[in-house]
């Protein structure tokens, strides 16, 4: 699979964020998985969709607020660790999909204020010419695709055309595991631990800790 | 009165696409304005779009009810479209305060994490599990919405006030603090997990001190940045 029809589907399946159904097909841990069964290694796929949720598990589209975009971050790490893996080495390409799956992550909420502003436009030109209704809403669906597009085609190019030197830092499959539980943890339990549910997060870890063990 | 079921797939599909045209001065407005003529029809069209065009904005996933409920007032001819502009305006912010605890603070995160913990253990049992449960509710709030709303009217404000909702949110609010538990069990597997302690803690407070999502991603690629360094 190449840079440009990943990039298609990545664009396709980031229209599920707002602009179609929002069915949770782009949450990371779906995309992780449909990104690894495309690439052949669900398993790897599904944990770094996994630990890119966990990153994301807080980001709340409440009202006006645009949190980092946690979906397009979950297709950008996954489908850049599957290109760079062509060349590179786990640890580098693990590394360096992850930091352009947070960067992506940032870029992607800034070019999603830009689509509605131009959304703003569309909404102009309905208002002047009200039998344009359909024409206008139904533009939102192109202005979404073309962010998903403009987003992940230079990441995805980069990602298939890099080889990495081994000079540049590395990650581990650990390494990432420890800093996905972490912010998992803390926005999990910023979420859901309050007093009345302490006695839930007990029997959680009392069964989790038995997992462990037995 | 009753919907006709072409009708209620109609609504249904239009507001599979609530949120499309999204800006800021008018939020929904283009969505909600084409999913009410998909089920008033077109011969009130130009009456809807003139009267009802300003700022809409409420949960996705319920404006199905707010959808049923403007519906039948346009059916029944009644009411002035003053009267049902002071309906969206209540009922928009009333169902929209619903729909995120219910759906994006209380629901959807403890599915998620339900879907990473069984994805880490038993592979695509995991995103399944949420895809199928997640849905079961988005989509029954989508279509029982419309009928409720069009069979209750203005009355589907009241709705809110049913024991399901609270009770849906109470439960999944339970089993997303045991699930956080059970996520302890993912990190157990060794000495340098005990790295998973403080870096919780520093998130915890980053959180309750409410900085910025941004600037909390930030954190966490400067802790990719240095770890890989190491």
């Amino acid at each position: 699979m190449n840079a440009i029809i990943l990039s298609l589907l990545g664009a396709a399946i980031i229209l599920d964020k707002y602009a179609l159904g929002e069915f949770g097909i782009s949450q990371p841990i779906i995309t992780g998985t449909i990104i690894g069964a495309i690439f052949g290694d669900v398993w790897f796929g599904i944990f770094l969709g996994a630990m890119v949720q966990l990153v994301f598990l807080g980001g709340l589209p409440i009202g006006r607020d645009i949190p980092p975009d946690g979906q397009s971050a979950g297709i950008i790490t996954v489908g850049s660790y599957f290109l760079l893996r062509n060349f590179n080495s786990f640890g580098h390409s693990l590394f360096l999909a992850v930091v352009l799956g947070l960067v992506g992550s940032i870029i992607g909420g800034i070019l999603e204020i830009y689509v509605r502003k131009f959304n703003e436009k569309l909404y102009h030109r309905f208002v002047h010419h009200e039998e344009c209704l359909y024409i206008c809403h139904t533009m939102g669906l192109l202005t979404a695709f073309i962010r998903g597009l403009c987003l992940f085609l230079p990441l995805f190019v980069f990602s298939q055309l890099i080889g990495v030197p081994d000079v540049f830092p590395q990650i581990t499959k650990e390494t990432l595991m420890i800093i996905g539980i972490s912010i998992g943890l803390a926005n999990s339990f910023y979420l859901f631990v309050k007093i009345k549910t302490v006695v839930y997060l007990l029997i959680g870890g009392i069964c989790g800790l038995a997992l462990v063990v037995f | 009165m009753r919907l006709s079921f072409g009708r209620l797939l109609k609504i249904f599909w239009h507001s599979l696409f609530i949120q499309t045209s999204w800006s800021f001065p008018s939020m929904q407005s283009m969505g909600f304005l084409s999913d009410l003529v998909a089920g008033v029809g077109e011969d009130k069209k130009s009456e809807i779009l003139k009267t009802q065009r300003g700022l809409f904005n409420t949960h996705p996933y319920m404006v199905s009810y707010i959808v049923g409920a403007t519906v039948r007032a346009y059916d029944e001819g009644r009411a002035s479209a003053e009267e049902i502009g002071k309906f969206l305006a209540v009922a928009q912010t009333s169902f929209a305060s619903a729909g995120d605890l219910l759906f994006w603070r209380t629901l959807r995160p403890a599915l998620l994490l339900l879907a990473v913990i069984l994805g880490i253990h038993f592979g695509i049992v995991g995103p399944i599990t949420f895809l199928v449960i997640y849905n079961i509710f988005h989509l029954f709030h989508r279509i029982k919405g419309i009928n409720d709303g069009y069979n209750l009217g203005w009355d589907v404000i009241y709705l809110l006030k049913d024991r399901r909702f609270k009770m849906v949110r109470e439960i999944f609010e339970a089993a997303g603090a045991v699930l956080s538990g059970l996520l302890f069990s993912l990190a157990a597997f060794g000495v340098s997990y005990l790295l998973v302690i403080p870096l919780t803690a520093l998130f915890m407070i980053m959180l309750v001190r409410r900085y910025s999502a941004v600037l909390i991603i930030i954190s966490v690629l400067l802790l990719v940045l240095i770890i890989g360094m190491v």
